[in-house]
């Protein structure tokens, strides 16, 4: 009796170690998340008349994220900015944004990122270099991302969270309006972002 | 550096830069025909300068062609001074020269999306025939002696300078164009020496940049045509001193019909883009 359980545990514990060993596997392959824009926030902030800080966000924008849990290097991103979606909580700033002073959104509707290097920097951390095209300038961008978590939504669609923060200059993009006082260089920006599971 | 100082300076440092010009070319007579036109397009690539920095060539961003525009219609402002056995170069050579220089800024519209092929087509063709008509018609002002023309010129760049910040929500265009008003206001204080003139080509050359800017505000910032049409219309008002029946008139109601028409339908149409800028909601943005 004692010897049947034991072969009977025996094999559980093999089948279970087959099944989690084959579960690794498929975690090993890179795995492609789409950008989920509901619960993905691009926010932004730049100092005004050199006081207060002056925030706002971006309501639309798509892309895809590469995951490679063996091999960070293959992982990526790509993303898409609606620029008419730029939202301050003012109705008239946002127009000033979108027009040639800032976004000039009529003529560069999109602002797109795709990295071109990936490095891990510890368990949790990735250092994302690429290019950041805004107002038809493309210029190099260096974040450091951390991995915020994984699960599954009420669908049951594997998801996952990173966020990066990340200084630019505007004035490297040609957004040079109010760099005498009004408008600081320097542009903070937030990417949280969580992914679905392709 | 406070912003009002830093604007200040710069219109400043245009003014001086045209005038230098425009009385260098009153100094040495024969030369004006060159020199003032020389004056304005110096002047306004100065003050682009100051207040938007470096551009590209070509431009990557459309809205900085309105600084190659300077340089690139000066050939037409010199051609407008040419003599009258040969003015049908100058209005032939302003036909074909906006069609040249409204094409590449606006054809990036048609590129992005926001306009369909048919309809910037039919933009660039309005843009450049109605500057053609403005300058070509208004031209001769720059014969005439006295502080009128320059005055209803600075006049201009006030009252669009206005729509522009109102209307348009543009800044910087906004600032371009009242500062190309600020040049023209040199010419005020000029035209109190005796026998000075504008000459055509500044006329023509200032007249095609507050075209270039205005057209560049409705294409790639918020002004309506409508206000466009208007600014267009007033842009007319300085050469009602050259109408028949003006010209009849004393000196003092040749200057004083066409102010009052500037300032009092301009200065109504600044009100009315005010209160719309106003109304759109109650949280003020003042820039």
């Amino acid at each position: 009796m004692h010897k049947q359980f034991r072969t009977r545990l025996m094999a559980q514990i093999a089948i279970l170690a087959t099944l989690v060993g084959s579960l690794q596997s498929v975690q090993a392959q890179p795995v492609t998340y789409r950008i989920d824009p509901v619960h993905s926030f691009i926010i932004f902030r730049v100092k005004h008349l050199n006081t207060g800080f002056a925030y706002g966000r971006f309501n639309t924008f798509s892309g895809t994220i590469v995951v490679d849990e063996r091999n960070p290097a293959n992982s990526s991103i790509e993303l898409e900015i609606d620029a008419n979606s730029v939202d301050t909580g003012n109705s008239q700033r946002d127009d000033h944004l979108r027009n040639p002073d800032f976004f000039n959104a009529r003529q560069f509707p999109k602002i797109t990122f795709k990295s071109t290097r990936v490095r891990k920097i510890n368990d949790t951390t990735v250092e994302v270099q690429g290019n950041l095209t805004m107002r038809g300038v493309t210029r190099p961008v260096t974040a450091r991302v951390t991995f915020t978590g994984k699960g599954r939504n009420q669908r049951g669609q594997e998801i996952i969270g990173f966020e990066t923060t990340f200084t630019i200059r505007r004035s490297q993009f040609n957004v040079n309006y109010g760099l005498n006082g009004g408008l600081a260089d320097e542009v903070r920006v937030t990417f949280a972002v969580e992914g679905i599971r392709q | 550096m406070s912003v009002v100082l830093s604007s200040a300076l710069t219109a400043g440092l245009a003014a001086l830069a045209a005038g230098v010009l425009w009385l260098l070319g009153w100094w040495l007579r024969r030369a004006h025909l060159w020199l003032a036109p020389l004056g304005v397009s110096l002047a306004f690539v100065l003050l682009y300068w100051r207040i938007q920095g470096r551009p590209d060539f070509p431009p990557i961003d459309a809205t900085q062609w309105v600084f190659w525009h300077a340089l690139f219609a000066l050939p037409l402002g010199w051609l407008a001074g040419i003599g009258a056995a040969y003015r049908w170069v100058w209005v032939w050579g302003a036909l074909l020269g906006t069609l040249w220089l409204f094409a590449p800024p606006f054809y990036n519209l048609m590129q992005s999306g926001f306009w369909s092929n048919a309809a910037g087509v039919a933009y660039i063709l309005s843009f450049a025939l109605g500057a053609w008509l403005l300058m070509t018609l208004s031209a001769p002002l720059g014969d005439e002696r006295g502080t009128g023309t320059p005055f209803l010129m600075a006049t201009l760049g006030g009252v669009g300078a206005g729509l522009l910040f109102y209307g348009a929500k543009s800044a910087s265009l906004a600032q371009l164009t009242g500062t190309l008003g600020a040049v023209g206001s040199v010419g005020v204080v000029l035209s109190l020496l005796r026998g000075f003139t504008l000459g055509r080509g500044a006329v023509a050359l200032i007249l095609f940049l507050y075209m270039s800017l205005w057209t560049t505000a409705l294409g790639f910032a918020n002004l309506t045509v409508g206000q466009l049409a208007l600014l267009y219309l007033l842009a007319f008002t300085p050469a009602l001193q050259l109408l028949p029946a003006l010209k009849r008139q004393s000196p003092q109601v040749r200057f004083a019909l066409p102010l009052a028409v500037l300032v009092i339908v301009g200065g109504a149409a600044v009100g009315l883009a005010y209160n719309a800028y106003m109304a759109q909601g109650s949280d003020h943005y003042s820039y």
